[in-house]
């Protein structure tokens, strides 16, 4: 899961970037470059930090 | 006598026609010459730049003036004090043209160092707002963190990581060139060139022993360390030291100087508008990404691998308060990093003098009003919120209006500035509940969310407000003309801020949080349980902070410790202990 998470935070910072010389649209480059960070943040705040808080030591 | 006559005034006429002939083209030539000399002529001939010039005219005061003194100061500096370069000769217009030029390198140089070292002294700001956010008991450790920092930086800043950020960024005009920096490493991928890292200026030595790079070294060096000091905050009370050293140096030598070469050395975020046209390309004039957003992602990444400390949460995952020991040094340090932020925003400029550095006069009057409103916004949120006026989330406020107008300073107006901070304000409020609560991650100080959140807020805000009224030299980014947010009129900007967001959020925390596991695999993160319920003090560096004092014993039952804190606890924790 962690590793899981760490790739989608990779995934969204590569997909925008890689699609800059896709498209010369300004909107189409908005919405994937949110799409990106999204997808980052969904790794990062939901999928690894999910991972951490499984043995978190509070738990019982 | 008639034919004489007529034979004379024959020749006369052929005289006559000849002289037509051959002098109405003459006369039109010089006609002509004399219609274009005055474009064609030679200026008339200015002082040569070796010769001396006559100084008389200037009136320097003699020598026996100068004996009586200068009290009124209308004597000292003059033209007297203009350097000659061969007294034999006198003072030549070479010497004078010389000395305007050293002139303005001189002032860029100076402001430069200056506000570098206000900049440094913020590191006595952090060091205090983070030991007073933490339990007596871990004072020592939390200082000495802050404390060294600043070498573990330093050095490795030295060693790699200014040739990684700097090492091509040449010219550096405002500074006269720094012309050894030279070398961009690029990648060519997708039909384009991308600057990677920089590979000049490796312990300063060699052709960058040159008195530029030690005026942009010693500059970016202090704007890295700030960036290191800002996890310490995050992994207080339980991160072991000799982890934080190696991940600072990690830190220092790596991930902040490939960040900041993307945004700041010639790398491929500055060249988001050259290469794809999105506005100027990325733009963050003093570094709420650079340097706060890479300091609050990496110390997301760091207090995600090394959990909260005893006691921050219940069995059923609500958070307890766990105050801090001294809000009168935590208020204290805010005051000096709202100081040292003078030196972080206008000295972004790296100039007073030439290509519109005379903006700094805004960009510290936008500094101020944002720190101001920041402190408005937390403290009006804070207390709509849980009835009273909370001290540190004030002082939060205050730094996250001051995170996020650090990338907007130099491209906005007053009113912009105050937005920013405002909304920077409340943001922290609502960062801090959701880190805490929501993501359940500790965070002693806060630092995750002043400079994280507000970091990544203050690099969009450049892509929203920037009002296209700055101009340093013409360009920014090599795309000509000011920048240009989205409320005026290039929604490109907005997406070369966004990658930048993306970038931060995707590469700084992906490698932050990969070196640091690997750390926590090698040596260790977190201290034992024994030494965080002592407190690091005397396990860590051997040493109570306050040796006189009697503090709280620890031996007690994390519950019945706990519930002594909920009742010292501010408004904020008793609230969260009731919600």
């Amino acid at each position: 899961m962690k590793l899981l998470g760490l790739v989608m935070a990779l995934l969204g910072w590569l997909i925008p970037v890689a699609a800059l010389t896709m498209t010369q649209s300004t909107a189409a480059r908005m919405v994937v470059t949110l799409l990106g960070i999204a997808i980052s943040l969904v790794g990062i705040l939901v999928v690894l930090n999910k991972a951490h808080l499984k043995k978190a030591i509070w738990k019982p | 006598m008639i034919r004489m006559g007529e034979g004379l005034k024959r020749f006369s006429w052929i005289v006559l026609a000849l002289l037509l002939l051959c002098g109405l083209p003459a006369w039109a030539q010089s006609q002509s010459a004399a219609s274009s000399a005055p474009a064609a002529a030679a200026p008339p001939p200015g002082p040569a730049m070796d010769a001396p010039l006559n100084v008389k005219a200037a009136q320097p005061p003699s020598a026996d003036d100068l004996a009586k003194g200068d009290p009124s100061g209308t004597k000292t500096g003059t033209v007297n004090d203009v350097v000659i370069s061969d007294p034999n000769k006198g003072l030549t217009l070479a010497d004078t043209v010389n000395q305007v030029g050293q002139n303005r390198i001189a002032i860029n140089f100076v402001w430069t160092l200056v506000t570098g070292f206000l900049v440094m002294f913020m590191q006595a700001g952090f060091a205090i707002v983070e030991t007073g956010l933490c339990r007596a008991k871990n004072a020592n450790h939390t200082m000495m963190m802050n404390f060294m920092v600043y070498g573990f930086g330093l050095f490795a800043f030295w060693v790699c990581g200014f040739a990684l950020q700097m090492g091509g960024v040449a010219p550096a005009g405002t500074l006269g060139g720094a012309m050894p920096l030279n070398s961009e490493h690029t990648l060519s991928l997708l039909g384009k060139t991308w600057g990677i890292f920089g590979s000049r200026g490796f312990f300063l030595s060699g052709t960058t022993y040159d008195v530029a790079i030690m005026v942009l070294f010693l500059f970016q060096m202090v704007f890295m360390d700030t960036a290191l000091t800002i996890v310490t905050g995050a992994a207080a009370e339980r991160w072991k030291y000799v982890a934080f050293a190696v991940s600072s140096v990690v830190l220092g030598a790596l991930t902040y100087p490939l960040f900041a070469n993307w945004a700041w050395g010639g790398g491929w975020l500055s060249q988001l508008g050259v290469n794809f046209g999105l506005g100027h390309g990325y733009a963050d004039f003093a570094g709420s990404g650079v340097v706060h957003a890479v300091g609050g992602l990496t110390a997301l990444a760091v207090a995600m691998i090394i959990g909260p400390r005893i006691g921050k949460y219940n069995r059923n995952g609500t958070p307890n308060a766990m105050p801090g020991h001294d809000i009168v040094i935590v208020l204290t340090g805010c005051f000096i990093l709202a100081f040292g932020w003078f030196g972080f925003n206008p000295g972004s400029t790296l100039a007073a003098s030439g290509n519109g550095a005379l903006r700094i006069g805004s960009i510290a009057v936008n500094t101020m009003l944002a720190g101001c409103t920041g402190s408005f916004g937390a403290l009006l949120y804070m207390w709509m919120r849980y009835g009273k006026p909370d001290a540190s989330m004030s002082g939060n406020g205050l730094l996250a209006g001051l995170v996020a107008i650090t990338a907007p300073s130099g491209f906005v107006n007053t009113v912009s500035s105050a937005i920013i901070g405002l909304v920077a304000g409340v943001l922290v409020c609502l960062s801090v509940e959701f880190v805490e609560r929501v993501l359940k991650v500790d965070d002693p100080v806060g630092a995750i969310s002043v400079h994280g959140t507000n970091g990544l807020w203050g690099v969009i805000s450049v892509g929203l407000f920037a009002d296209g009224a700055s101009n340093y030299g013409g360009s920014w980014n090599g795309v000509s003309g000011p920048v240009r947010g989205l409320f005026y009129g290039d929604a490109t900007q907005l997406i070369a801020q966004l990658i930048g967001v993306g970038t931060l959020i995707g590469f700084v925390f992906g490698l932050s949080y990969a070196a640091n596991f690997v750390i926590d695999l090698v040596v260790g993160q977190r201290v034992s349980a024994e030494d965080e319920l002592a407190g690091l003090d005397i396990p860590e560096m051997g040493a109570l902070c306050y040796p006189e004092f009697v503090l709280k014993p620890d031996s007690m039952p994390v519950g019945v410790a706990m519930s002594k804190a909920t009742e010292m606890a501010s408004p904020m924790r008793v609230a969260q202990e009731t919600a």
